[in-house]
């Protein structure tokens, strides 16, 4: 069975890169299919009534990096979107003492003074230096990559922009820049903080979605995201979405129909019709076929052309290069229901601190020797956790007086040693829950119901390769002109009208939707 | 000839600061080596001797030896016997192949691509780091070359160079290979000098580091004595068991230096040093710009690297020996070190020359002298075992030692590790990658500075010519 | 958590009538004690004001090696600072730029406070690579009082008991009050006559008792930072992160000044050794800095007739701004004002400016831009050097 309607476009995944990259298309007049395996739309942003009455965003859980010109040019506040503040971070230590940074200034100062005055100061000119950073990374992000091998001259001019974009930042901000992109985020730290529990929850903000530890090279750059928002004008950009991270998704749907897109929900394509290198349309597991002249995979680089590809010719080198495309999901993510609020030792009580994030990571060797464990094909007997308390802020992900407290989980390796199974599912869960119970004695006894997600799980329920919250590491190595893999990282593939829109290609990672966007421009560009 | 006009002192009479010794002499300048060394160490050195300077210092002549042990390197493999590498490629695989034939039929492609990259090293090495901040015409001409350079060698060696630098030596050898026993040999040279592990990011750019001036196939750098030829070679006069510290003038300007123990000054307009950049400049940094200091203190150095000898009863029958069985192996004895420990299970490695046997023993952290004699019969112990050998036949030095004889901070022989944001125009300092020091008349040449260590005088070659080149303009 | 309060909160806070309270440095200070500042403002010029400055960064620095730190750190000559003595000191990064200003007093042989508006703690030990010398912040533990205006030392006289009359403009001595061990500096942030008195901050409470009861019979009036403000301007007295920025903050080259540029060149020791931005400023001097801190004088008859175009008197600030303004020279930009107000002892609509040097000529004619009636308009002014005001008693 053919269908009747004429589609300019069909994006396969509904997750928010999908879903931006149809909407854009919409909002240029195409018409736009958008076709979701899942009965939901989001992706690995969705919220669900996991256990009755209950809204947990299952997987990713803070908004930060969200590119506001979408928020603007999808009038997404119109749809929905409420972004609410998560103002404070909390990192108990083991020694009962804590580490805390609050809304204000004046406050973390007198905080981090406490621990040490010099890195009081520090912690200011450290800011500042991010600041910085952040600016002279901010135009990458939104540039569609050149290609430093191609000799044409679209390609070379880009180039030569570039470089002198890294010249004007003079040589004390290119020095920085450098040793941002190289250095673990622990060896960069010590230049600056002597504080090891300080030390050690900036570095854990660097190592979350990779396989590697704090005192690994390239995990120096990831501590830049949480410095990048603020230059959009969003002070303190990290925050919950009002109603869960599916709110996100459902915003920005919205906004894609409101455009004239249509988006189909249980629908999973098999794969992308090919006919003599051009891309023709879609088949549909149930047999139904679909046409349109431009088909954008949102999928990860590895289903886009493995999977959804299988069976067409393509280049060797770049089906080699798709392989060698590193995924290793690293985290994972234990959702609960409580009967009510944590009490955590160093800070006893309700307070405040539940409306932020709690940072389990006391010291730089606990968080290294939790990479230990995965390095080795183990999930981390103590890991890293970052946990928030949704409820506290948005009443409405649990029945009044109960709580759902969402707890990122670092790491648990998708390799792990004898592979996922129910019990080391629930070994897993228990490593969890016994780790927080240390700083939170009673705790276990709140817990309502618990749900487990493992990289495995990640992957069956989202379809993220090897759980890979990322959609492919965030390595510097997986960057820029190399994402996904060199040669194609403008969105275009070696299949003509055949395009990839996902987390998987230039800038990628988290719910920023920046690749949804810029490949919407590139599929237009092409168009003309 | 006492304290009678030098134009220049040397500090430092390993192979950098002679190399720099010896081009400024032929450059009309009279010059003093200073060395706190009674005598020059009979080990031969580490490192490729870039052509140039055999070429102009006439070093062939002088009775320069390059040894070239064919096996390059033998490893013991877990089933007994041993795999030996060769010079020749398709011998080397011939070799792999009865390990795995799949890694034996990608042992010619990886040594290609992998002799590329390092010859992109070698152009750079040869010349001062390029310097980006520039403005001169001069300089940016010297990028556009370089950038030429790397264009001709074709797009695959660009793609290599952007992707494999940052990679984990580890990621890079899984893409190639499945045999432990190869991955480790390999691997190892991604960690040398490093206090990181073959898993970290970074250790695939150490691994081309050292492959450097190695012909395809051979993945040691080569050993020389240059060290001696160098001090046989006339032309300046050096001066040991003369510990120098820097001596400034009164406006400021480097004066010459004080041997320590002589209680002696030795004036000069011109200091080269080729110690450690720290060390040298650390007595001197009230007079610097804090900002300075503090990116001085922060250049990692932190020595992992023990160094001594093997006393055998019998000739080696090997000409190197790699005790490194596996990636995770490597991974596992850096562990570690990250938390301060000696490996319980090192990586060693052998080399056996002339009836010498020198061996090189990874992670032995620096420990500030705290380590006590029970570590250190632990760590000979582990390195006997590894060897083969009774513990009472291994000598070991420690960075501890290092530190302690020599002033070299944290022991690190390289200076200053190879890591990825202390490399090029990062290296020591940024900013201050040319050689020069913001004291005037005082220049920095030994592996601190760029191209670093495990690469045989081209530092001292490059600090010359950038001393050279200053004093003309 | 609430901010911190000072020393002298208990105190304070009873006074404070319009919950006018401001931060300042981590802490809540008096904006105006009174619903207007007009009678704290005119305390500082016809009696004395009294001001809590607590919040004030302030580092004790002794041992051997304490004076050379300072002086590799100031540009100010330390080695001339006598024992009892106090500098004013800008300091400077490797560039020149400044970073901070502050005073540094003299308090023994090997000891000195620096005072800061910033904290400076790292910067300090940054500096003190391979010295003797111990560094201690003693912000929390050292409060103190400014006691500014011309009965300010008949006020201290009676209080410590003893004749001022001796101590000389930027000195110090140590004296007890009521028993209470005081360093009393003949300082100020208000260019009149005035003292500073710094005491451990648990003694705090007594000696602003004493200071009240005392001070009572000579119109001693607690006062807040408005009417500081005013006479700061008055003063002509650089306010960091208002006036300029520190350079650590800037986040453009063209945010940052130097010393030479900010009209304290008076304070830059190029004859001494090496210190942070000497090269720099050396090469500065020897070109002429390119811009000059000034003040501004608006013309009455001026601003009268603007508002005059639009049939009203003319407005005037009622408490000093603190906003960039443009100011120009035959329609180009020239320059910008960073302060200004209304001065109620002269009478004069006053503002200190950044101008280009050239332009920095005293009685040279420029115009300010002022907003009359929603609209932009060019107000005519005068370059006037500073202090706009600087009466004889400040150093008699």
């Amino acid at each position: 069975m053919t269908s009747p309607i004429r589609y300019d476009a069909i994006v396969i995944g509904g997750g928010h890169n999908g879903l931006v990259h149809a909407a854009y298309l919409a909002r240029a007049g195409k018409k736009v299919l958008v076709l979701e395996r899942r009965p939901r739309v989001g992706g690995a942003a969705v919220t669900e009534e996991v256990f009755p009455g209950f809204k947990f965003s299952m997987f990713s859980y803070v908004v930060s990096l969200l590119r506001p010109e979408i928020i603007r040019d999808l009038s997404l506040p119109r749809h929905g979107l409420h972004i609410l503040p998560l103002e404070s971070t909390l990192t108990p230590m083991e020694n009962g003492d804590y580490l805390a940074a609050w809304g204000d200034h004046d406050e973390t100062r007198r905080e981090l003074c406490r621990h040490s005055p010099r890195d009081a100061e520090a912690y200011d000119e450290y800011g500042r230096l991010m600041h910085h950073m952040a600016h002279a990374v901010k135009p990458i992000l939104g540039m569609v990559p050149p290609d430093p091998t191609s000799l044409n001259p679209r390609d070379l001019f880009a180039l030569l922009r570039l470089g002198r974009h890294f010249r004007g930042l003079g040589g004390e901000r290119l020095h920085a820049l450098v040793k941002l992109m190289t250095m673990s985020s622990a060896d960069l730290l010590d230049e600056w903080f002597e504080t090891d529990v300080l030390k050690a929850t900036k570095a854990a903000s660097g190592i979350i979605g990779t396989f590697l530890g704090p005192r690994s090279p390239g995990t120096a750059y990831v501590l830049l995201h949480h410095y990048m928002g603020e230059l959009d004008g969003v002070f303190r950009a990290w925050g919950f979405a009002k109603g869960g991270t599916g709110s996100v998704s459902e915003a920005i749907a919205a906004a894609a129909r409101e455009f004239g897109a249509e988006i189909r929900c249980d629908a999973t394509v098999a794969r992308v019709l090919v006919k003599g290198g051009r891309a023709t349309g879609v088949a549909l597991q149930n047999g139904d076929e679909i046409s349109a002249p431009v088909v954008v995979s949102s999928l990860d680089p590895r289903r886009t052309f493995l999977q959804l590809l299988e069976g067409t010719a393509l280049p060797e080198e770049f089906v080699a290069d798709i392989r060698r495309f590193k995924f290793r999901g690293s985290s994972g993510k234990v959702n609960l229901a409580l009967d009510a609020l944590p009490n955590f030792t160093c800070m006893p009580g309700v307070g405040r601190h539940h409306r932020g994030a709690v940072s389990i990571s006391p010291s730089l060797d606990y968080v290294e020797r939790a990479y230990d464990d995965a390095k080795y094909g183990e999930f981390s007997r103590r890991p890293y956790m970052d946990i928030v308390f949704p409820s506290v802020i948005d009443p409405g992900m649990a029945p009044p007086g109960k709580h759902v407290m969402s707890i990122f989980v670092q790491y648990a390796p998708y390799h792990v040693n004898g592979g996922w199974t129910d019990a080391k599912r629930d070994a897993f869960g228990d490593a969890v829950i016994d780790t927080v119970e240390q700083f939170a004695p009673g705790f276990k006894s709140l817990i309502l119901h618990r749900q487990v997600l493992t990289p495995a799980d990640i992957e069956r329920i989202t379809g993220l390769s090897e759980g890979n919250i990322f959609a492919g590491e965030l390595a510097l190595h997986q960057l820029f002109f190399l994402r996904p893999a060199p040669g194609w990282a403008k969105f275009r593939t070696p299949v003509r009208g055949f395009y990839q829109c996902g987390s998987g290609t230039h800038p990628g990672g988290g719910i920023m939707g920046a690749s949804g966007r810029l490949a919407a421009l590139a599929v237009l560009g092409d168009g003309r | 000839m006492s304290g009678a006009g030098w134009d220049a002192v040397v500090i430092g009479a390993g192979v950098n600061g002679l190399v720099a010794a010896h081009y400024l002499a032929r450059a009309g300048r009279r010059v003093l080596v200073v060395e706190q060394r009674q005598e020059a160490s009979p080990a031969l050195e580490t490192g490729w001797i870039p052509p140039h300077i055999i070429r102009e210092l006439g070093l062939a002549s002088r009775g320069l030896r390059v040894a070239q042990p064919d096996p390059w390197i033998a490893a013991p493999l877990p089933a007994g016997g041993r795999l030996e590498l060769w010079r020749d490629v398709g011998k080397s695989a011939e070799a792999i192949r009865r390990l795995s034939p799949a890694d034996a039929a990608r042992w010619p492609e990886f040594c290609l691509r992998m002799r590329r990259l390092a010859g992109v090293l070698e152009a750079l090495y040869v010349q001062p780091p390029p310097d980006v901040e520039s403005r001169e015409v001069g300089e940016l001409v010297r990028l556009a070359r370089l950038g030429l350079h790397v264009r001709r060698l074709g797009k695959q060696a660009i793609i290599d160079l952007a992707r494999i630098l940052p990679m984990s030596v580890a990621e890079l050898l899984d893409d190639w290979f499945a045999n432990d026993t190869l991955k480790g040999l390999l691997g190892a040279a991604g960690v040398w000098h490093l206090k990181q592990g073959p898993y970290s990011g970074g250790t695939a750019f150490n691994f081309l580091h050292h492959h450097v001036g190695s012909p395809a196939g051979v993945f040691r750098p080569p050993r020389s004595n240059i060290a001696q030829v160098l001090t046989a070679l006339p032309g300046v006069e050096i001066r040991r068991d003369a510990e120098a510290t820097v001596v400034l003038g009164s406006d400021g300007r480097a004066a010459g230096v004080l041997l320590v123990q002589r209680h002696e000054q030795v004036e000069a307009p011109l200091v080269v040093s080729s110690a450690d950049p720290r060390s040298t400049l650390w007595d001197v940094r009230g007079t610097l710009d804090p900002e300075f200091v503090h990116a001085l203190s922060n250049v990692k150095c932190r020595g992992v690297v023990a160094r001594g000898t093997l006393a055998l009863d019998r000739p080696a029958d090997f000409s190197t020996l790699c005790v490194a069985p596996s990636l995770e192996f490597l991974e596992r004895a850096y562990d570690d070190a990250k938390y301060g420990r000696d490996s319980a299970r090192p990586y060693v490695e052998a080399w056996a020359e002339d009836g010498r046997i020198d061996v090189h023993v990874q992670y032995v952290p620096f420990s500030d002298q705290k380590r006590t004699d029970e570590h250190r019969r632990a760590l000979a112990a582990s390195v006997g075992a590894a060897l083969g050998a009774e513990p009472g036949r291994v000598t070991l030095h420690t960075p501890d030692d290092w530190e302690r004889l020599y002033d070299l901070t944290e022991g690190h022989l390289y200076h200053g590790e190879l890591t990825l944001d202390q490399i090029l125009f990062m290296r020591p300092v940024p900013g201050w990658s040319r050689y020069r020091t913001p004291i005037d008349g005082l220049y920095l040449c030994g592996p601190g500075t760029h191209p670093g260590g495990g690469i045989a005088g081209a530092a001292g070659r490059n600090a010359a010519r950038e001393i050279l080149r200053k004093k003309r303009t | 958590m609430t901010l911190r309060t000072t020393p002298f909160h208990p105190r304070t806070a009873p006074l404070m009538e319009g919950q006018a309270w401001r931060r300042w440095a981590g802490y809540v200070v008096a904006s105006a004690y009174e619903l207007s500042h007009d009678r704290e403002y005119h305390a500082i010029r016809n009696a004395a004001a009294l001001f809590d400055v607590s919040p004030l960064y302030k580092y004790l620095i002794t041992g051997p090696d304490a004076r050379r730190l300072l002086d590799r750190v100031v540009t100010r000559d330390v080695a001339k600072c006598k024992v009892g003595q106090v500098l004013y000191t800008p300091w400077c990064d490797a560039e020149g730029k400044q970073i901070d200003d502050g005073t540094i007093s003299r308090l023994g042989e090997e000891t000195y406070r620096l005072t800061a508006a910033d904290p400076n703690l790292r910067w300090l030990h940054l500096n003190a690579a391979g010295l003797t010398v111990t560094i201690e912040d003693v912000s929390d533990r050292t409060a103190a009082l400014s006691l500014q205006g011309p009965t300010s030392r008949a006020i201290l006289e009676g209080a410590a008991e003893r004749d001022l009359a001796k101590l000389r403009f930027f000195h110090l001595t140590d004296g007890t009050i009521r028993g209470i061990p005081v360093t009393i500096s003949r300082t100020g942030y208000t260019g009149d006559l005035g003292y500073e008195i710094w005491v451990d901050a648990g003694r705090a409470v007594p000696l602003w008792d004493a200071l009240i009861e005392t001070g009572a019979p000579y119109g001693i009036t607690p006062a807040g930072m408005l009417a500081l403000d005013v006479a700061r301007i008055e003063a002509g007295l650089l306010l960091i992160e208002v006036d300029y920025f520190s350079s650590r903050h800037a986040l453009i080259e063209s945010q940052k000044s130097s010393p030479l540029e900010l009209g304290l060149g008076w304070t830059v020791a190029l004859d001494k050794a090496r210190f942070n931005g000497k090269a720099a400023l050396a090469r500065e001097k020897e070109r002429g800095p390119a811009w000059q801190f000034t003040g501004l004088a608006v013309d009455w008859d001026s601003l009268e007739r603007l508002y005059a175009e639009v049939g009203l008197p003319p407005r005037l600030p009622t408490v000093a701004w603190r906003t960039s303004v443009p100011v120009y020279s035959n329609d180009r930009q020239v320059g910008y004002a960073t302060s200004g107000g209304w001065s109620p002892l002269l009478k004069q609509y006053l503002a200190l400016a950044h101008l280009e040097a050239p332009v920095a000529q005293p009685g040279a004619r420029v115009c300010m831009e002022i907003t009359v009636e929603h609209r932009r308009k060019q107000a005519a002014a005068h370059v006037t050097p500073l202090p706009f005001f600087n009466p004889e008693r400040k150093r008699a």
